[in-house]
């Protein structure tokens, strides 16, 4: 028996019926008295602890990707190192959570080496091709006892980090080494620029530093206000140092 | 709902409304399953041509607001059983549908007089004050038949409401008897003249029921009528011409649109007066609200004047305001101006600078959402703040927005923040480090 006690023939007559009789009566039957709310909720992102320790790097693969992203951002003048601003603990989070699990990739095979354009092609999820790409890397340097590459110096490691993202090493058959580098330099810059709730962007230094506002959705006050500096600090959706500075 | 109808196609939602709008329902009958039905549908559109006496009393009923505190969630209307927390423990609302055993099937026009007027039950036994007899004493005996006809078309409905909670000796009814010489005089000649808007305030509206504060028996401190009072952790403001606090800066056409859409350009109904604007003031005529605007703009203020010299911690401001500016200007705008009649301006509010700060910091704690009428049907909401505002935070935004844009009122501390979470919000759930 239909779940529902009205027949199909029933319900498109009434259908057309409803097309016929003045809508006025009808439209009080569409208020949103059932537009569900209910109080103190809320639905807010799940906030990092920057005190806690790593949830999903090994330590030997902690040691590749601080190394990694210091090589990608260092420190200069502009704004601090990726390490500076939290970039490999927000890349742990990131790893151990849905978008390292591939929740929301197509996950079946076939698994084709795919063009530039065909975006994510890796047989494993993002947290999966981390890791066995940090591994693939630290067989391929550790070949006739190589030095680990954060153990290397700054030339060495920008050296191999350019041949990785031109397509010259090989890792092997299962590992694309350009893939890799594309994907880790964009976790990376993630990382640097998301809302600091998620453990990267220490201080909101890279808000700070390209002159992003942040977290606001009202800016009508200031859209006419030509050739003025815009007034408002960066703020994130944990808030800013303002909302609690006692002094 | 099932997933099943939550899957019907828009043709089907739209032939269910051309059911509905092609047979009326009688008066009291269900609607069919799956359907939507507004409250105060069953209000309209009788099947025949209603007696007059009846009509009146439907009208009244509206009028008394009945239905928001004799319906329980998915209950039927009139069945009773919704709990009414009071400060004195939680009552829940009688069966007043026909049936004979639950309801009130066997109850003369003298009963129901009885009850309305001098808060005594058929069974001689009395009446809590949560049923707000005080007021309804000064209804006429002719609003009181035709309210009685009227129930007495509401098919019967077999439900008794769970037993009262309330402590010793209040359990005994005839303690009501002391309160009732304390709190209640019965109105020996009432009229519907020579305000009809007073009438209401005062009789079956029963404003005061929230607005009036209560002496610490919970009667009503009647030489500050409609002063703003506090139930159920929320604060009731003020709703006489107090021009900070109350109504003073109203005109009664903004009262009476207030009543009928739940919204005009200086405030919106949520909360407890959600309902009310739900299941009464957006149901009932022109004329009767626009009686009650000019009524509770007449009503004088007792509370002295705002201490306007009083400032807060310039440091405590300053950190509201970073907080409000990041946060709140998003709908209330930086200059607090808001959207009328979207979201409400808080510069002169009334609800922002009451004396009790608690409906402020619950809406900025736990959100709120408008009520939906006819008139204005999209329900927007206030989200939830309680999640990422601490304690402190939230006193310092509420202290900033109650004296900004020329509001005054007193500074909220931080441990009112955190009695009203424990009641009503939830723990903060904040990163240990921020930013």
């Amino acid at each position: 028996m239909s779940p529902f006690p009205v027949d199909r023939r029933t319900l498109l007559g009434a259908g057309a019926l409803a097309f016929a009789v003045p809508l006025t009566g009808a439209a009080a039957q569409f208020r949103g008295d059932g537009v569900f709310w209910s109080p103190n909720t809320s639905s807010y992102p799940t906030a990092v602890d920057l005190k806690a320790n790593y949830q999903f790097f090994t330590s030997d693969e902690a040691a590749f990707v601080e190394a990694a992203a210091l090589r990608m951002i260092p420190a200069d003048p502009t704004g601090p190192s990726a390490l500076e601003a939290g970039v490999p603990l927000f890349l742990d989070r990131q790893l151990a959570g849905d978008y390292g699990k591939g929740t929301r990739l197509y996950m079946r095979g076939p698994f084709g080496k795919g063009t530039d354009t065909q975006g994510y092609q890796a047989k494993w999820p993002p947290a999966g091709f981390h890791r066995a790409a940090i591994k693939a890397i630290g067989d391929h340097l550790g070949q006739g006892g190589g030095a680990p590459f954060h153990k290397r110096a700054e030339a060495d490691q920008d050296a191999f980090l350019k041949d990785l993202s031109g397509g010259k090493v090989d890792l092997g058959s299962d590992v694309d080494g350009k893939a890799y580098f594309k994907l880790l330099l964009q976790n990376v810059m993630e990382g640097y620029f998301s809302d600091p709730i998620y453990g990267g962007n220490r201080n909101l230094a890279a808000w700070k530093m390209i002159g992003f506002s942040g977290a606001r959705y009202d800016q009508r006050p200031y859209v006419l206000a030509y050739n003025k500096p815009y007034p408002l600090p960066p703020v994130g959706i944990g808030g800013r140092p303002a909302w609690t500075a006692k002094g | 709902m099932s997933p099943a109808r939550r899957a019907l196609p828009l043709v089907g939602l739209v032939g269910l409304a051309a059911i509905l709008v092609a047979r009326p329902l009688p008066s009291g009958a269900q609607p069919p399953p799956g359907a939507t039905v507004t409250p105060g549908a069953l209000q309209t559109a009788p099947a025949t041509p209603e007696d007059p006496q009846v009509a009146q009393g439907r009208y009244l009923a509206v009028v008394g607001d009945c239905e928001g505190c004799h319906d329980r969630p998915g209950g039927t209307p009139y069945a009773g059983g919704l709990p009414l927390r009071t400060p004195f423990g939680t009552i829940y609302s009688a069966n007043l549908t026909q049936d004979r055993e639950t309801g009130i099937g066997a109850w003369t026009a003298d009963d129901f007089w009885n009850a309305m007027h001098k808060g005594v039950r058929r069974d001689g036994a009395k009446l809590y004050p949560a049923f707000p007899y005080p007021y309804f004493t000064h209804i006429t005996r002719a609003e009181s038949d035709a309210l009685y006809a009227y129930f007495r078309t509401i098919a019967p409905v077999s439900y008794r409401p769970p037993a009262n909670k309330l402590p010793f000796p209040l359990n005994l009814r005839f303690m009501v008897g002391f309160w009732n010489a304390l709190y209640f005089k019965v109105d020996d000649h009432p009229s519907t003249g020579p305000s009809p808007g007073r009438h209401i305030v005062e009789g079956l509206g029963h404003c005061g029921a929230c607005h009036t504060p209560k002496t610490f028996l919970g009667g009503d401190k009647n030489d500050h009528a409609l002063e703003g009072g506090q139930l159920d952790n929320w604060a009731a403001p003020a709703i006489n011409s107090d021009v900070r606090r109350g109504l003073g800066s109203w005109s009664s056409a903004e009262i009476a649109e207030y009543l009928k859409t739940g919204r005009n350009a200086r405030a919106n109904a949520s909360a407890s007066m959600a309902d009310v604007v739900r299941y009464s003031t957006s149901l009932m005529n022109d004329a009767d609200l626009a009686a009650i605007g000019d009524d509770l703009r007449g009503r004088p203020s007792h509370a002295g004047p705002v201490n306007t010299s009083l400032k807060p911690d310039p440091k405590l401001m300053a950190r509201g305001e970073a907080i409000y500016v990041d946060e709140c200007a998003t709908c209330h705008a930086v200059d607090g101006k808001a959207q009328p009649g979207l979201f409400p301006p808080l510069p002169g509010a009334g609800v922002t600078q009451s004396t009790d700060p608690t409906t402020v910091i619950r809406f900025i704690l736990s959100g709120t959402q408008t009520v939906a009428t006819n008139a204005r049907p999209t329900p927007f909401a206030m989200p939830s703040f309680g999640w990422k505002l601490t304690d402190d935070e939230v006193a310092a935004v509420a202290t900033y927005v109650r004296n900004s844009w020329g509001n005054v009122a007193p500074a909220v501390g931080p441990s009112e923040v955190g009695k009203l979470r424990g009641k009503v919000g939830k723990p903060i759930q904040k990163p240990s480090a921020r930013v």
